[in-house]
């Protein structure tokens, strides 16, 4: 309604300096030298135990953690704790909007030196990059795709399978709106990151109302419910089904349709405002050492490694590598950077959806 | 009609434990995945022996809803008290006031403080977090202890008034006796509202001191083993022995048994 | 009864004012200082574009509060947790008010100690993990089904999990001890004598129900409605894991605003909606509580 409020408006107004307060502005007391804070999902590598423990024995580095449990928290968590972090992962496809608000620094990769041997794809993804500088080393990649359950669904070969009146009330869907949307994506033939027909989309996801049992939203969720038996075709992150596989033995296979799959890089970044910058690149370089990742993929199981290097490493049966073939690299359609609005687009179709579902 | 209300009872009570009874035993259920059949273990009560995570996060959880059960149910049974006046003025005002605390979402609840502490300094950790708490249950204390000061005599107070006593001695030694059930539930739902709140802690959570429901939270989405329920029922077992203590200490006749 | 306080002789009524506000004051001081001035801070946000934050500045609108008439299909999801809410609540007190009231007169002493505590400790567990534990129950062969083939032969799968019922077995579940106990404190001020001297009088168990039972168990009875009500249709913890596709309310889309759309105005402008829709309801209902000719 209002005129926009300008940015020295907003300064002057509580506005800005709530939110700058938000999340947690609680200041560090004065870092030792020898201690950095990671900002990451709890449970997702940088937190293992035996690594953090292998770390400070080697390099003196006690490494803490805070957590999100939202990709908007961890961005909010950056701008609002400036100095609180020396590493956050950070999902690539907004690695260019957080490093154009200047909340995190390019790197000098001479000084992370397993940099060499990622996955040049990877390493150099244009997620990642702004004007040939590196703003995230490229750590772990992975697939949003179709898993089924093995010996019920045959022959699935598209996410087709997804409105297939044979499994009527037998499908299952991640709770995300760019997946969901990607997927109708997709199947209409248009890029993930910037479809042009929202409403053919809209179409696919609709047909697909009979089937859908379950809307999930947690690892634990979706293999709980697959143990009950709840649904037979569903979504799934490729990493979680290597572990559903190996770990837990669940009848799960992994298909990258003929439609494609959706593609994400997780990427590791540096602050700008880090306090303890150099201890960050070596906790980095740490991260993907083949060492590191084997230990971890062996110990909980892990989605695919940007060290070429350490995926090779891997037996060659380790459904790690079956399901994360490297080919799909150069194939694959990967999450990227998304304007405000067009997110907002996702989200609100997405939204549209599951009170349709339910209705 | 003693026999069917009885048997109406134990069932209520039997719908009540059904989660409770599964989550025990899915403790002591091997399978990780909470599969069928059961296959008897000990495995996650001993894994929770030595993770430290867990029952630190347990500790904080115990002392902020202690915490919160002292001052909610003491502040929020005098606001009880004070309602229950015949000549206050503003009643209905004063007891929508009381909504929002439950009514709007944690989310929003959890946010909003958050934001609010940051700014004003009171800042995040056990404190905030006992802050919160204590005005979420609140309200609970109030609309649990208002119904059993209707419930009394009304007249009782002012008997003893005409007596000689002070309004507070007449407070003490007439009314809060006989309010002591609907107190004692109170208090009892003020420890459970702060046991079971994860929205507020989380947001108020420093990295590092953390509650149980808060860990429960975090581990969602990595996934969380049955540990969780190990926890859940030694903290279960436990407080069935602070109960049983506390009922025993009640005296005979018990702590309701007042009439 | 008025007339009868009063003679009670001349209250000093000044005392009595400063008394009745230090008695509120602690509770009213807290309950500004962590939830009314935070949300103050709330509605402020509502009324924005988006969050504010550098580089991206948010500008005033009311855009959000007109959520329901641009998506009109927020309307059914409103219906539906009003529906939740009404379900829950009206079995709640279905079978809170007779367990309320078996406890005050069928049980004494221990017995009646242990099962009101008995009724509060399932809730000293994480709220999560009770949930949890649910889906194992009513899953296809879960364990409903497991118990009632074991008693009924051939019974049938009952697929309850990811439905309706799910999530509104799992409310009243969460709930039901708030109806129990409020209504039980209300119900044992009742006078055993009173009822045996109604009975004496030739009364039959209908009208002591509706002339002294329901009418002195009403505060009670309302104030457990209340407690279940209005945090049952912001629900989303017991939506979301029972509901499975049917498990959009209110609740799970306030959520999403906060985990998913980072739109932290539009889920406070939707909460604020829903408390003002809900402190409407109750601003009827006591204003047609007020119109009745007192008994």
């Amino acid at each position: 309604m209002g005129g926009s409020i300008s940015r020295r408006g907003v300064n002057a107004t509580m506005g800005a300096a709530l939110v700058a307060a938000a999340l947690g502005a609680r200041s560090r007391p004065a870092a030792a030298a020898e201690t950095i804070t990671v900002l990451n999902w709890q449970g997702y590598g940088t937190d293992e135990a035996w690594a953090l423990k292998l770390f400070a024995e080697h390099t003196g580095i006690t490494v803490r953690h805070d957590y999100f449990n939202s990709e908007p928290e961890m961005v909010t968590k950056l701008r609002s704790n400036p100095g609180a972090y020396d590493v956050a992962l950070i999902n690539s496809a907004r690695t260019r909007t957080i490093a154009a608000d200047g909340l995190i620094e390019a790197i000098d990769l001479s000084q992370v030196p397993n940099a060499k041997d990622l996955t040049p794809a990877l390493r150099d993804h244009a997620n990642l990059t702004e004007g040939g500088k590196h703003y995230g080393i490229s750590w772990v990649w992975g697939m949003n795709s179709l898993a089924v359950r093995r010996g019920v669904v045959k022959g699935a070969d598209s996410y087709a399978v997804l409105s297939d009146p044979a499994y009527k009330n037998r499908a299952a869907l991640f709770d995300d709106a760019v997946t969901e949307v990607g997927i109708g994506a997709l199947m209409t033939g248009q890029s993930i990151n910037a479809p042009t027909d929202l409403g053919a989309i809209k179409q696919r996801l609709t047909a697909m109302k009979p089937n859908i049992k379950l809307i999930w939203s947690s690892e634990s969720e979706w293999n709980k419910a697959f143990v009950a038996g709840a649904f037979d075709v569903a979504i799934y992150w490729s990493g979680a089904a290597a572990r559903a596989q190996k770990r837990y033995n669940l009848p799960v296979d992994f298909i990258v349709p003929k439609e494609g799959a959706i593609g994400w890089l997780d990427g590791l970044s540096v602050p700008s405002a880090a306090k303890n910058k150099a201890a960050a690149l070596k906790f980095i370089n740490f991260m993907i050492d083949p060492s590191f990742y084997l230990q971890w993929a062996k110990d909980a199981g892990a989605a695919a490694s940007a060290n070429a290097k350490a995926m090779s490493e891997l037996a060659p049966d380790n459904p790690i590598r079956t399901i994360h073939k490297a080919e799909y690299i150069s194939a694959l359609q990967f999450m990227s950077t998304l304007p405000d609005e067009r997110r907002k687009a996702f989200v609100d179709l997405w939204s549209e959806m599951k009170a349709f579902y339910a209705g | 009609m003693r026999p069917l209300a009885r048997a109406w009872l134990a069932l209520v009570l039997a719908f009540l434990y059904v989660p409770v009874a599964v989550m025990v035993a899915m403790g002591l259920n091997a399978s990780p995945l909470y599969a069928l059949p059961l296959h008897f273990s000990l495995h996650w009560f001993a894994a929770l022996a030595g993770d430290d995570a867990i029952l630190l996060a347990t500790r904080n959880s115990l002392l902020v809803a202690l915490v919160t059960c002292v001052v909610a149910t003491a502040i929020g049974t005098l606001a009880a008290v004070a309602l229950a006046r015949p000549d206050l003025r503003g009643r209905g005002v004063l007891q929508a006031l009381l909504l929002p605390p439950i009514g709007i979402p944690w989310l929003i609840s959890g946010t909003a403080m958050l934001v609010f502490f940051s700014w004003t300094g009171i800042g995040r950790g056990l404190h905030s977090m006992m802050l919160g708490h204590v005005a979420l249950a609140t309200p609970y204390v109030v609309l649990v202890v208002g119904p059993g000061l209707k419930a009394l005599p009304p007249n009782l107070e002012d008997a003893a008034k005409s007596l000689g006593a002070t309004p507070a001695d007449a407070f003490r030694s007439v009314t809060l006796p006989l309010l002591l059930p609907s107190v004692v539930a109170a208090a009892l739902f003020a420890f459970a509202v702060s046991l079971d709140q994860f929205v507020i802690s989380y947001f108020l959570a420093t990295p590092g001191v953390t509650t149980l429901p808060v860990l429960i939270y975090g581990a969602i989405r990595s996934g969380f083993t049955p540990e969780i329920n190990a926890v859940s029922t030694a903290l279960l077992a436990a407080s069935v022995v602070l109960l049983l203590g506390f009922a025993r200490l009640a005296g005979v006749g018990g702590f309701l048994g007042r009439r | 009864m008025p007339a009868e306080r009063h003679a009670a002789g001349p209250r000093p009524r000044r005392t009595g004012t400063a008394a009745t506000a230090a008695l509120l004051a602690p509770t009213y001081l807290w309950l500004a200082v962590a939830v009314f001035l935070p949300l103050a801070g709330m509605l402020y946000f509502s009324l924005l574009t988006g969050v504010p934050a550098p580089h991206h500045p948010a500008a005033f609108t009311a855009e959000n509060y007109l959520a329901f008439v641009r998506k009109p299909y927020l309307l059914h999801v409103a219906w539906r947790s009003l529906a939740l809410g009404l379900w829950t609540t009206g079995l709640c007190a279905l079978i809170g008010w007779p367990a309320a009231l078996a406890l005050s007169r069928a049980v004494r002493g221990r017995a009646r100690d242990a099962i009101f505590l008995l009724t509060i400790l399932p809730f000293w567990t994480s709220g999560l993990v009770r949930v949890l534990s649910w889906t194992m129950v009513l899953a296809d062969h879960g364990l409903l089904d497991r118990a009632l083939g074991a008693v009924i032969p051939g019974w049938r799968v009952s697929d309850l999990l990811y439905t309706f019922p799910a999530i509104v077995i799992g409310l009243v579940h969460a709930y039901l001890p708030y109806m129990i106990l409020t209504c039980y404190v209300s119900l044992a001020a009742i006078d055993p004598a009173l009822i045996e001297a109604a009975r004496g009088l030739g009364a039959r168990a209908p009208v002591i129900f509706a002339r002294i039972l329901l009418p002195i168990s009403l505060p009670g009875l309302l104030s457990g409605a209340v407690l279940i009500f209005v945090p049952v249709i912001g629900s989303f913890m017991e939506p979301r894991i029972l509901g499975g596709r049917v498990g959009v309310t209110m609740g799970t889309v306030i959520e999403d605003q906060f985990t998913q759309a980072f739109d932290w105005p539009l889920g406070a402008a939707l909460s604020f909606t829903m408390l003002a829709a809900v402190l409407l309801l109750f601003g009827v209902l006591y204003g047609a509580s007020r119109l009745r000719p007192a008994a």
